[in-house]
């Protein structure tokens, strides 16, 4: 732990708000609706409510271990060996999410944007400039997020402001249809799996300032980002409709693409909106990385992660291009993003109980010899 | 050659660098593809059918029978003779190319175009298509798969319905602008924006189109002599398919139930106890849609509440002097406007084509009954021309111009 502890809570905050904002925000309307049709935004506020709960056991646990992180504190709850082999498969799991970001990125530019440039070249740039990027201390990896947040923010929040113009509320209507209550629930869980990546926070703790504020932190993440996603659903829900949006792969890019500043100084904003998702999948493939090689580093108690970084680019670019085409690829991240849930919340969940029974029965120890 | 180890570590990496110097793959020069601005969509007729070569399939093993190919017109900027600014001197050269080809589908029809010009075809300037009427007859949903699927196009673009053969309207030279498909683009946008009809682009057009409760409507256009076109009514849907147009001035009845608020159309309302009529502006509406279940029965209650103005009167011996003879204009308007309304929503419900979006409103508001008795737009489709309506009209006019009398 050579790095100077100086991340306050509001860059806590900010790292955790780009960190989850990422490629998700394209598919994320289409997920929901397929889930829940006109209760979309129901789906979604469930998702978020599993997803804030995930996170606020993880911020727990980092505040009960505030000079740790979960690779090395579950060593301590859960034994050594147990611990490792768990962190293991954290580890891979977060190898996974830094390649699926990296592959779902290059298919929507391949797609949408790019259509001659190869896809693994859109794909190596982006890791490469996250390993780049990788080589640095925590304390730039927190400057970086808090830099580039307003510049996420921004631009999407104004999308959503114009395109309301065509707004039709009908659409909203029923908020909450129970037709397919399994759907529904399914729905739920993919949705969640976006917000995967605020498992940031277990590194960030440790280098807080005040670990204690991690709760906080995480809270205004949370409802800052989850916030953002909702108002995305609502908005492309009742400009679309839920059955156009089952047409589209990408209603959030749709919705860039049919929104026009008045008095026509844009005629569509898919420009801006594209740019500034460049972004926020840069900074969500920094966060994941970032968080595998420092992981590494921890699990195998190395001094320094830098080397890390370009060792396990080949891997992740080799996972990054497994999915044969783009309809085989949301498959796999809709199954490993409902899977992932096990690792991102059942883990630290089970990791909470069982330290709460530890230090209950520590307490009883102490307790019986006085 | 080199001082030292640093130097020749920059050199390298700047040799890295060089192969960036070229640009990405998908760099184009403007004047190197062809930018498509409007195409026109009609039915291929027998001779042109035999124009077809074996582009995009061998033989005949296509599912889609000859009979229903279509002839695409397509317009092209020419590079270099787009005026850039208002001010520039009209050349005579034609700022634009008109390519005829033929296709069992879009795409079909667009690979058969790309085979005769030589710059790579881009559609990501395209700004309305023309159906003509047969087309728009015969189903317009096989077109809104190609059009969905390729990233180039916009949802904006506008989309209508012609009266004529849609390559009349390729080779339409007006007056008003040079490009011609600008100008019919800029027909249906700034029409919308005067309030001579409601917002429409393909966008919106397919929003509608897919949802359960409701039809879709396109603009219908017409030629006048050679250079005019005409906002010549509003072609409604059956699912995919245009079953009937209304009159210009039904327009203005269909967005006062359809709920848009800025008014353009003007009537003629005759005065009570005269012959004589005044010209009646409807300036904007508001209107509420109730919808309840009478006995099991969809029922729907629109309620519309006008701001109108006194644009005109039809001679001198109507006194519009005092607030009286204005309440029974507002009366009298209030009468014939309902009337148009019924008969306009009589008229959709005989042919199955819910353009006012009453299903939606069930859907929304009624999800039992919807989830019970409808949930299909087939469904809905047939339960429509069952279902009941009242309205209720009340107009108010504030204004009368500058004149006193």
């Amino acid at each position: 732990m050579g790095d100077p502890k100086e991340i306050t809570t509001i860059q806590a905050t900010t790292i955790l708000i780009s960190t989850i904002i990422g490629v998700g925000v394209l598919p994320l309307p289409l997920f929901a609706v397929r889930a829940g049709e006109t209760s979309a935004p129901f789906v979604t506020l469930t998702g978020i409510f599993l997803a804030a709960l995930g996170l606020f056991i993880l911020a727990y646990l980092g505040m009960r271990h505030p000079q740790k992180t979960i690779i090395t504190y579950s060593q301590d709850i859960i034994g050594k060996w147990l611990g490792r082999i768990f962190s293991i498969f954290v580890i891979c799991f977060f190898l996974v999410l830094t390649s699926l970001a990296a592959r779902e990125f290059g298919a929507v530019v391949v797609t949408g944007v790019l259509r001659e440039t190869p896809l693994e070249v859109t794909v190596i740039v982006m890791l490469l400039l996250a390993s780049i990027s990788c080589r640095n201390n925590i304390n730039v990896f927190s400057y970086i997020h808090n830099f580039y947040v307003p510049m996420i923010l921004a631009p999407v929040l104004i999308v959503v402001a114009f395109s309301l113009k065509n707004a039709n509320p009908l659409y909203l209507r029923p908020v909450f249809l129970g037709n397919d209550l399994r759907g529904m629930a399914a729905g739920m869980l993919t949705v969640s799996a976006l917000f995967q990546g605020s498992f940031i926070i277990t590194m960030i703790i440790p280098s807080m300032k005040s670990p204690n504020k991690a709760l906080k932190a995480s809270f205004w993440g949370i409802l800052i980002s989850g916030g953002l996603y909702l108002l995305i659903v609502i908005a492309t829900v009742a400009i679309f409709g839920p059955e156009e949006i089952k047409q589209i792969f990408w209603p959030t890019l749709e919705l860039a693409r049919t929104t026009a500043v008045p008095g026509n100084i844009l005629q569509r904003l898919d420009i801006i909106f594209l740019a500034v998702w460049v972004l926020a999948v840069f900074t969500t493939l920094f966060s994941s990385y970032y968080f595998t090689i420092h992981s590494l580093k921890e699990l195998f108690q190395l001094k320094d992660h830098k080397m890390l970084s370009y060792f396990i680019m080949p891997f992740v670019f080799f996972l990054a291009m497994l999915p044969q085409n783009i309809l085989h690829m949301y498959e796999i991240i809709q199954y490993i993003g409902r899977a992932g849930l096990l690792i991102t919340i059942m883990y630290p969940a089970f990791l909470l109980i069982i330290d709460f029974l530890r230090s209950w029965r520590r307490k009883k120890n102490v307790a019986k010899p006085t | 050659m080199w001082q030292n180890q640093r130097e020749l570590k920059v050199a390298i990496s700047l040799l890295f660098l060089i192969p960036l110097l070229s640009g990405c793959w998908d760099s184009q020069e403007i004047e190197q593809r062809a930018n498509v601005l409007a195409l026109g969509v009609d039915k291929a007729s027998e001779e042109e059918r035999k124009k077809e070569d074996e582009i995009s399939h061998l033989g005949k093993r296509i599912p889609i029978p000859d009979e229903e190919m279509i002839k695409v017109t397509a317009q092209i900027a020419v590079p270099g003779r787009i005026p850039l600014g208002p001010q520039q001197p009209g050349g005579s050269e034609k700022p634009v190319l008109v390519v005829e080809v033929v296709g069992h589908t879009l795409e079909d029809a667009m690979l058969n175009l790309q085979q005769e010009v030589a710059d790579e075809i881009f559609l990501g300037h395209l700004r309305i298509i023309v159906l003509s009427e047969e087309i728009a007859r015969h189903g317009t949903a096989r077109f809104n798969d190609f059009l969905r699927r390729n990233p180039e196009i916009r949802r904006t673009a506008a989309l209508v319905v012609s009266k004529e053969s849609a390559a009349k309207y390729m080779n339409l030279d007006p007056e008003l602008e040079r490009i011609p498909s600008l100008y019919l683009a800029d027909m249906v946008d700034n029409l919308s924006a005067i309030g001579k009809f409601p917002p429409s682009f393909i966008g919106l057009f397919w929003t509608i189109y897919s949802s359960k409760g409701q039809d879709p409507y396109l603009p219908y256009l017409t030629v006048i002599e050679k250079t005019t076109i005409q906002l010549n009514g509003l072609a409604y849907f059956h699912g995919d398919k245009m079953v009937g147009k209304t009159n210009p001035l039904e327009i203005g009845i269909f967005m006062a139930v359809r709920g848009v608020g800025r008014g353009g159309y003007g009537a003629f309302i005759q005065v009570p106890g005269k012959d004589e009529s005044v010209l009646v502006r409807a300036v904007s509406r508001k209107t509420r849609t109730k919808v309840t279940l009478r006995n099991g029965k969809p029922h729907v209650s629109v309620k519309i509440q006008y701001e109108s103005e006194i644009d005109e009167k039809e001679s001198a011996s109507i006194e519009l002097s005092d607030s009286a003879i204005l309440k029974k204009i507002e009366t009298e308007s209030s009468k014939s406007t309902k009337k148009a309304i019924e008969k306009l929503i009589a008229k959709t419900q005989k042919s199955k084509s819910d353009i006012f979006g009453f299903g939606e409103h069930f859907r929304a508001k009624l999800p039992h009954y919807w989830n019970r008795n409808v949930k299909t737009k087939e469904k809905w489709d047939e339960i429509y021309p069952e279902i009941t309506f009242d309205v209720t009209v009340d107009s108010h006019i504030h204004r009368v111009g500058m004149k006193s009398k």
